[in-house]
Protein backbone atom coordinates (compact mmCIF):
# COMPACT_ATOMS: atom_id res chain seq x y z
CA UNK A 1 0.00 0.00 0.00
CA UNK A 2 1.48 3.67 -1.08
CA UNK A 3 1.80 5.78 1.91
CA UNK A 4 -0.74 8.86 1.48
CA UNK A 5 0.90 12.47 0.72
CA UNK A 6 0.98 14.51 4.01
CA UNK A 7 -1.65 16.38 5.18
CA UNK A 8 0.35 20.19 4.80
CA UNK A 9 -2.34 21.45 7.17
CA UNK A 10 -1.76 18.43 9.65
CA UNK A 11 2.10 18.94 9.17
CA UNK A 12 2.47 22.85 9.79
CA UNK A 13 0.84 21.73 13.44
CA UNK A 14 2.93 18.87 13.93
CA UNK A 15 6.06 21.13 13.34
CA UNK A 16 4.87 24.15 15.73
CA UNK A 17 3.61 21.75 18.57
CA UNK A 18 7.47 20.20 18.06
CA UNK A 19 9.12 23.44 17.95
CA UNK A 20 6.89 24.94 20.98
CA UNK A 21 6.15 22.07 23.53
CA UNK A 22 8.72 19.37 22.41
CA UNK A 23 11.76 21.61 22.17
CA UNK A 24 12.21 22.19 25.78
CA UNK A 25 11.47 18.15 26.53
CA UNK A 26 14.42 17.21 24.08
CA UNK A 27 16.42 19.76 25.74
CA UNK A 28 16.09 18.27 29.46
CA UNK A 29 16.37 15.09 27.98
CA UNK A 30 19.85 15.14 26.02
CA UNK A 31 21.15 17.47 29.31
CA UNK A 32 19.73 14.55 31.44
CA UNK A 33 21.82 12.34 28.82
CA UNK A 34 25.22 13.70 28.39
CA UNK A 35 25.62 16.51 31.04
CA UNK A 36 24.77 19.88 30.68
CA UNK A 37 27.96 21.32 30.64
CA UNK A 38 28.33 19.49 27.39
CA UNK A 39 29.12 21.57 24.43
CA UNK A 40 27.28 18.88 21.97
CA UNK A 41 24.22 19.51 23.43
CA UNK A 42 22.37 22.39 21.28
CA UNK A 43 23.83 20.45 18.29
CA UNK A 44 22.54 17.43 19.44
CA UNK A 45 19.35 18.91 20.13
CA UNK A 46 19.00 20.69 16.56
CA UNK A 47 19.66 18.02 15.08
CA UNK A 48 17.18 15.81 16.85
CA UNK A 49 14.69 18.43 15.89
CA UNK A 50 15.68 18.14 12.13
CA UNK A 51 15.14 14.68 12.35
CA UNK A 52 12.01 14.97 13.27
CA UNK A 53 10.76 17.40 10.73
CA UNK A 54 11.92 15.51 8.40
CA UNK A 55 9.90 12.73 9.13
CA UNK A 56 6.95 14.72 9.78
CA UNK A 57 7.27 16.52 6.04
CA UNK A 58 8.04 13.06 4.56
CA UNK A 59 4.83 11.86 5.91
CA UNK A 60 6.93 8.96 8.06
CA UNK A 61 5.23 9.72 11.11
CA UNK A 62 1.72 8.87 10.43
CA UNK A 63 0.16 9.14 13.91
CA UNK A 64 -0.05 5.70 14.61
CA UNK A 65 2.09 6.55 17.97
CA UNK A 66 1.37 9.76 19.99
CA UNK A 67 3.87 13.20 18.63
CA UNK A 68 5.36 12.41 21.73
CA UNK A 69 6.41 8.52 21.68
CA UNK A 70 7.69 9.54 18.27
CA UNK A 71 9.78 12.44 19.19
CA UNK A 72 11.12 10.10 21.95
CA UNK A 73 12.14 7.69 20.22
CA UNK A 74 13.94 9.94 17.86
CA UNK A 75 15.30 11.23 20.79
CA UNK A 76 16.96 8.25 22.73
CA UNK A 77 17.78 6.47 19.64
CA UNK A 78 20.02 10.01 18.42
CA UNK A 79 21.35 9.86 22.18
CA UNK A 80 22.57 6.00 21.86
CA UNK A 81 24.12 6.88 18.72
CA UNK A 82 25.78 9.86 20.17
CA UNK A 83 27.05 8.07 23.00
CA UNK A 84 28.43 4.96 20.70
CA UNK A 85 30.64 7.77 18.74
CA UNK A 86 31.61 8.82 21.67
CA UNK A 87 32.64 5.70 23.18
CA UNK A 88 35.00 4.51 19.90
CA UNK A 89 36.40 7.93 19.75
CA UNK A 90 36.82 8.56 23.67
CA UNK A 91 37.19 4.94 25.09
CA UNK A 92 34.69 6.09 27.87
CA UNK A 93 31.36 7.39 26.96
CA UNK A 94 30.37 10.20 29.23
CA UNK A 95 28.91 9.44 32.25
CA UNK A 96 25.56 10.92 32.92
CA UNK A 97 25.18 13.61 35.86
CA UNK A 98 24.27 12.38 38.93
CA UNK A 99 22.13 15.09 39.48
CA UNK A 100 20.97 18.01 37.61
CA UNK A 101 24.61 19.92 36.62
CA UNK A 102 26.11 22.38 38.55
CA UNK A 103 26.73 24.66 36.20
CA UNK A 104 23.94 27.54 35.75
CA UNK A 105 23.20 29.16 32.46
CA UNK A 106 22.26 33.08 33.81
CA UNK A 107 18.26 32.56 33.47
CA UNK A 108 19.20 29.21 35.99
CA UNK A 109 20.74 31.26 37.82
CA UNK A 110 18.27 33.90 38.93
CA UNK A 111 15.68 30.69 39.64
CA UNK A 112 18.16 29.25 41.48
CA UNK A 113 18.21 32.40 43.65
CA UNK A 114 14.86 32.79 43.90
CA UNK A 115 14.77 28.99 45.24
CA UNK A 116 17.34 29.79 47.42
CA UNK A 117 15.26 32.63 48.98
CA UNK A 118 12.52 30.24 49.59
CA UNK A 119 14.35 27.53 51.18
CA UNK A 120 15.59 30.26 53.18
CA UNK A 121 11.98 31.22 54.57
CA UNK A 122 11.10 27.45 54.72
CA UNK A 123 10.46 26.28 58.74
CA UNK A 124 13.40 24.30 59.93
CA UNK A 125 11.34 21.22 59.91
CA UNK A 126 10.94 21.98 56.17
CA UNK A 127 14.26 22.38 55.78
CA UNK A 128 15.80 19.57 57.38
CA UNK A 129 13.44 17.16 55.47
CA UNK A 130 14.73 18.27 52.55
CA UNK A 131 18.34 18.12 52.98
CA UNK A 132 18.10 14.59 54.26
CA UNK A 133 15.87 13.74 51.30
CA UNK A 134 17.33 15.27 48.41
CA UNK A 135 20.71 16.49 49.53
CA UNK A 136 21.52 13.52 51.54
CA UNK A 137 20.03 11.09 49.30
CA UNK A 138 18.69 8.90 52.19
CA UNK A 139 15.19 7.17 51.81
CA UNK A 140 12.05 8.04 53.92
CA UNK A 141 12.66 5.62 56.18
CA UNK A 142 15.92 6.29 57.14
CA UNK A 143 14.89 10.18 57.09
CA UNK A 144 12.24 9.38 59.63
CA UNK A 145 14.64 7.67 61.54
CA UNK A 146 17.21 10.25 62.09
CA UNK A 147 14.38 12.91 62.37
CA UNK A 148 12.02 10.73 64.76
CA UNK A 149 9.04 10.69 62.77
CA UNK A 150 7.02 8.71 60.39
CA UNK A 151 7.89 7.78 56.69
CA UNK A 152 4.30 9.19 56.23
CA UNK A 153 5.00 12.42 57.96
CA UNK A 154 8.66 12.63 56.27
CA UNK A 155 6.10 12.88 52.64
CA UNK A 156 4.21 15.06 54.03
CA UNK A 157 6.80 17.54 55.13
CA UNK A 158 8.22 16.94 51.80
CA UNK A 159 5.42 17.20 49.77
CA UNK A 160 4.32 20.66 51.59
CA UNK A 161 7.57 22.07 51.24
CA UNK A 162 7.79 21.75 47.57
CA UNK A 163 3.94 23.41 47.62
CA UNK A 164 5.26 25.86 49.32
CA UNK A 165 8.38 26.28 47.19
CA UNK A 166 6.65 25.93 43.87
CA UNK A 167 4.77 28.86 44.99
CA UNK A 168 7.14 31.08 45.67
CA UNK A 169 9.09 30.74 42.53
CA UNK A 170 5.83 31.41 40.50
CA UNK A 171 5.95 34.77 41.58
CA UNK B 1 -6.48 18.26 40.29
CA UNK B 2 -5.31 14.48 40.58
CA UNK B 3 -2.20 13.74 40.70
CA UNK B 4 -0.82 11.59 37.70
CA UNK B 5 0.54 8.04 38.54
CA UNK B 6 4.15 8.58 37.31
CA UNK B 7 4.67 11.74 39.62
CA UNK B 8 6.21 9.95 41.75
CA UNK B 9 8.73 8.77 39.82
CA UNK B 10 10.26 12.28 39.68
CA UNK B 11 12.39 12.02 42.38
CA UNK B 12 14.10 8.50 41.47
CA UNK B 13 14.51 9.78 38.01
CA UNK B 14 16.35 12.70 39.06
CA UNK B 15 18.23 11.33 41.63
CA UNK B 16 18.97 8.33 39.51
CA UNK B 17 17.32 5.66 41.59
CA UNK B 18 15.14 4.02 39.28
CA UNK B 19 16.01 1.17 37.46
CA UNK B 20 16.60 1.30 33.42
CA UNK B 21 13.36 -0.19 32.89
CA UNK B 22 11.43 2.73 35.07
CA UNK B 23 13.77 5.29 33.60
CA UNK B 24 13.10 4.06 30.24
CA UNK B 25 8.95 4.46 30.95
CA UNK B 26 9.02 7.01 32.97
CA UNK B 27 11.09 9.23 30.11
CA UNK B 28 8.05 7.94 27.39
CA UNK B 29 5.84 9.60 29.57
CA UNK B 30 6.99 12.80 30.36
CA UNK B 31 7.54 13.33 26.14
CA UNK B 32 3.28 12.95 26.26
CA UNK B 33 2.60 14.13 29.55
CA UNK B 34 2.97 18.21 30.06
CA UNK B 35 1.80 18.04 33.52
CA UNK B 36 4.46 16.07 34.76
CA UNK B 37 6.78 17.54 32.45
CA UNK B 38 6.44 20.84 33.90
CA UNK B 39 6.58 19.08 37.68
CA UNK B 40 9.87 17.52 36.36
CA UNK B 41 11.59 20.72 35.53
CA UNK B 42 10.37 22.31 38.70
CA UNK B 43 11.62 19.77 40.62
CA UNK B 44 14.84 19.31 38.55
CA UNK B 45 15.40 23.17 39.49
CA UNK B 46 14.79 22.85 43.46
CA UNK B 47 16.61 19.44 43.22
CA UNK B 48 20.17 21.39 41.98
CA UNK B 49 19.87 24.26 44.22
CA UNK B 50 20.08 22.02 47.77
CA UNK B 51 22.79 20.35 45.70
CA UNK B 52 25.05 23.35 44.74
CA UNK B 53 23.56 25.11 47.95
CA UNK B 54 23.08 22.76 50.70
CA UNK B 55 24.50 25.29 53.40
CA UNK B 56 20.58 27.50 52.72
CA UNK B 57 19.27 24.08 54.25
CA UNK B 58 20.53 22.14 57.09
CA UNK B 59 20.65 23.56 60.77
CA UNK B 60 24.35 22.40 62.03
CA UNK B 61 22.36 19.63 64.36
CA UNK B 62 21.15 17.60 61.33
CA UNK B 63 24.71 17.80 59.32
CA UNK B 64 26.13 16.51 62.71
CA UNK B 65 23.51 13.55 62.47
CA UNK B 66 25.01 12.62 59.18
CA UNK B 67 26.00 8.83 59.58
CA UNK B 68 29.60 7.66 58.92
CA UNK B 69 28.35 5.69 56.73
CA UNK B 70 26.26 8.10 54.41
CA UNK B 71 28.96 10.21 54.75
CA UNK B 72 31.91 7.36 53.12
CA UNK B 73 29.14 6.60 50.34
CA UNK B 74 29.34 10.02 49.23
CA UNK B 75 32.72 10.79 49.60
CA UNK B 76 33.28 7.48 47.43
CA UNK B 77 30.97 8.53 45.05
CA UNK B 78 32.75 12.01 44.46
CA UNK B 79 36.38 10.09 43.78
CA UNK B 80 35.54 6.80 42.24
CA UNK B 81 33.01 5.88 39.74
CA UNK B 82 31.12 2.69 39.52
CA UNK B 83 33.41 0.60 37.46
CA UNK B 84 36.49 1.42 40.03
CA UNK B 85 34.11 0.69 42.63
CA UNK B 86 33.34 -2.86 41.36
CA UNK B 87 36.51 -3.23 40.35
CA UNK B 88 37.98 -2.87 43.92
CA UNK B 89 34.97 -5.09 45.44
CA UNK B 90 36.07 -7.94 43.06
CA UNK B 91 39.80 -7.45 44.22
CA UNK B 92 38.61 -7.97 48.16
CA UNK B 93 36.50 -10.40 48.02
CA UNK B 94 39.47 -12.48 46.14
CA UNK B 95 41.51 -11.49 48.91
CA UNK B 96 39.02 -12.83 51.42
CA UNK B 97 38.50 -15.84 49.74
CA UNK B 98 42.56 -16.87 50.15
CA UNK B 99 42.35 -15.54 53.61
CA UNK B 100 39.60 -18.12 54.40
CA UNK B 101 41.04 -20.78 52.11
CA UNK B 102 44.84 -20.57 54.05
CA UNK B 103 43.65 -19.96 57.76
CA UNK B 104 42.19 -22.60 58.42
CA UNK B 105 44.53 -25.13 56.95
CA UNK B 106 47.14 -24.07 58.58
CA UNK B 107 45.28 -24.45 62.16
CA UNK B 108 44.21 -27.71 60.64
CA UNK B 109 48.15 -29.21 60.85
CA UNK B 110 48.06 -29.21 64.80
CA UNK B 111 46.18 -32.30 65.82
CA UNK B 112 43.71 -32.03 69.04
CA UNK B 113 43.50 -34.48 71.69
CA UNK B 114 40.78 -34.00 74.52
CA UNK B 115 43.28 -35.07 78.33
CA UNK B 116 39.96 -34.52 80.32
CA UNK B 117 36.37 -33.02 79.71
CA UNK B 118 37.90 -29.68 80.69
CA UNK B 119 41.31 -30.05 79.25
CA UNK B 120 42.49 -30.03 75.47
CA UNK B 121 46.41 -29.83 74.35
CA UNK B 122 47.38 -29.43 71.01
CA UNK B 123 50.47 -31.03 70.05
CA UNK B 124 52.40 -34.27 68.74
CA UNK B 125 50.96 -37.76 70.58
CA UNK B 126 53.37 -40.43 72.09
CA UNK B 127 53.16 -43.64 70.78
CA UNK B 128 52.70 -46.58 73.48
CA UNK B 129 54.53 -49.92 73.14
CA UNK B 130 53.62 -52.05 75.54
CA UNK B 131 51.92 -53.03 77.57
CA UNK B 132 48.45 -52.58 75.22
CA UNK B 133 47.32 -55.89 75.00
CA UNK B 134 46.20 -58.19 77.31
CA UNK B 135 48.91 -59.15 79.33
CA UNK B 136 49.00 -63.33 81.39
CA UNK B 137 50.70 -61.57 84.25
CA UNK B 138 51.06 -58.50 85.78
CA UNK B 139 53.58 -56.38 83.60
CA UNK B 140 56.72 -55.45 84.64
CA UNK B 141 57.91 -52.75 82.82
CA UNK B 142 55.94 -49.98 80.33
CA UNK B 143 57.64 -48.44 77.31
CA UNK B 144 56.85 -45.72 75.00
CA UNK B 145 58.53 -44.50 71.92
CA UNK B 146 61.01 -41.50 72.35
CA UNK B 147 60.06 -38.06 71.47
CA UNK B 148 63.66 -36.39 71.64
CA UNK B 149 66.68 -35.29 73.95
CA UNK B 150 65.44 -33.01 77.32
CA UNK B 151 62.06 -34.28 77.86
CA UNK B 152 60.78 -35.69 80.79
CA UNK B 153 57.93 -38.28 80.65
CA UNK B 154 55.25 -38.43 83.27
CA UNK B 155 53.90 -42.08 83.48
CA UNK B 156 50.38 -42.66 85.09
CA UNK B 157 48.63 -46.03 85.84
CA UNK B 158 45.18 -46.05 86.49
CA UNK B 159 42.65 -48.63 87.99
CA UNK B 160 39.08 -46.51 88.62
CA UNK B 161 41.47 -43.87 90.08
CA UNK B 162 45.11 -42.80 89.43
CA UNK B 163 46.86 -46.25 91.24
CA UNK B 164 50.24 -44.59 90.57
CA UNK B 165 52.64 -41.86 88.63
CA UNK B 166 56.63 -41.17 88.10
CA UNK B 167 58.26 -39.39 86.17
CA UNK B 168 61.64 -40.19 83.76
CA UNK B 169 64.06 -38.93 81.06
CA UNK B 170 63.75 -42.41 79.57
CA UNK B 171 61.18 -43.98 77.22
CA UNK B 172 60.96 -47.08 79.90
CA UNK B 173 59.92 -47.51 83.33
CA UNK B 174 60.09 -50.40 85.62
CA UNK B 175 57.32 -51.28 87.72
CA UNK B 176 58.52 -51.21 91.50
CA UNK B 177 57.30 -54.27 93.37
CA UNK B 178 54.95 -52.63 95.74
CA UNK B 179 53.01 -51.17 92.76
CA UNK B 180 53.01 -54.59 91.16
CA UNK B 181 51.62 -56.14 94.67
CA UNK B 182 48.52 -53.68 94.24
CA UNK B 183 47.98 -55.31 90.34
CA UNK B 184 45.72 -58.36 90.60
CA UNK B 185 44.64 -60.84 87.72
CA UNK B 186 41.53 -60.57 85.90
CA UNK B 187 41.74 -56.78 86.64
CA UNK B 188 41.76 -53.54 83.87
CA UNK B 189 44.35 -51.08 83.92
CA UNK B 190 44.72 -48.16 82.07
CA UNK B 191 48.01 -46.21 81.60
CA UNK B 192 49.02 -42.44 79.74
CA UNK B 193 52.39 -41.00 79.15
CA UNK B 194 52.69 -37.07 79.31
CA UNK B 195 55.61 -35.47 77.72
CA UNK B 196 57.60 -32.24 79.36
CA UNK B 197 59.39 -29.59 77.91
CA UNK B 198 63.01 -28.51 79.30
CA UNK B 199 60.80 -25.29 80.32
CA UNK B 200 58.09 -27.50 82.00
CA UNK B 201 55.59 -26.94 79.71
CA UNK B 202 53.33 -29.61 78.46
CA UNK B 203 54.79 -30.70 74.70
CA UNK B 204 52.88 -34.30 73.87
CA UNK B 205 50.13 -36.50 75.82
CA UNK B 206 49.88 -40.32 74.84
CA UNK B 207 46.36 -41.78 74.04
CA UNK B 208 45.09 -43.85 77.25
CA UNK B 209 45.77 -47.65 76.34
CA UNK B 210 43.71 -50.34 78.65
CA UNK B 211 44.86 -53.96 78.89
CA UNK B 212 43.77 -56.89 81.24
CA UNK B 213 45.69 -58.21 83.40
CA UNK B 214 44.61 -62.29 82.75
CA UNK B 215 42.90 -64.32 85.53
CA UNK B 216 45.19 -67.27 86.11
Amino acid sequence: MRDKPPDKLRVEEDIKELMVRYRPIITFRVRKAIGAQNTDCDDLVSEILSQVMENISSGKFRGESSLGTFVYTITSRRIIDYIREKTRVMKFAPEPEPFPDPQETLEQKEMSEKVQAALGKLKPKYRNALYLYYYQELSREEVAARLRISPRKVSELVNYALKLLRKEIKT
Amino acid sequence: MRKCKFEDMIDGYLLNKLSERDKELFEEHYFNCPACFEELQARSLIINTIKNHPEVLASEEVRAKVPLAARLKRELAAVFNVRQLATAGIISLIFLAVIIAVVPKRQALLPGFTLTDTETVRGSSITLISPVIDMNQVPSFFEWKKLGENVEYQISIFNHELLWKTTTKENRVVLPDEVKAKMVPGERYSWQVKAFGPDGSLIAVSSRVQFLVSPK
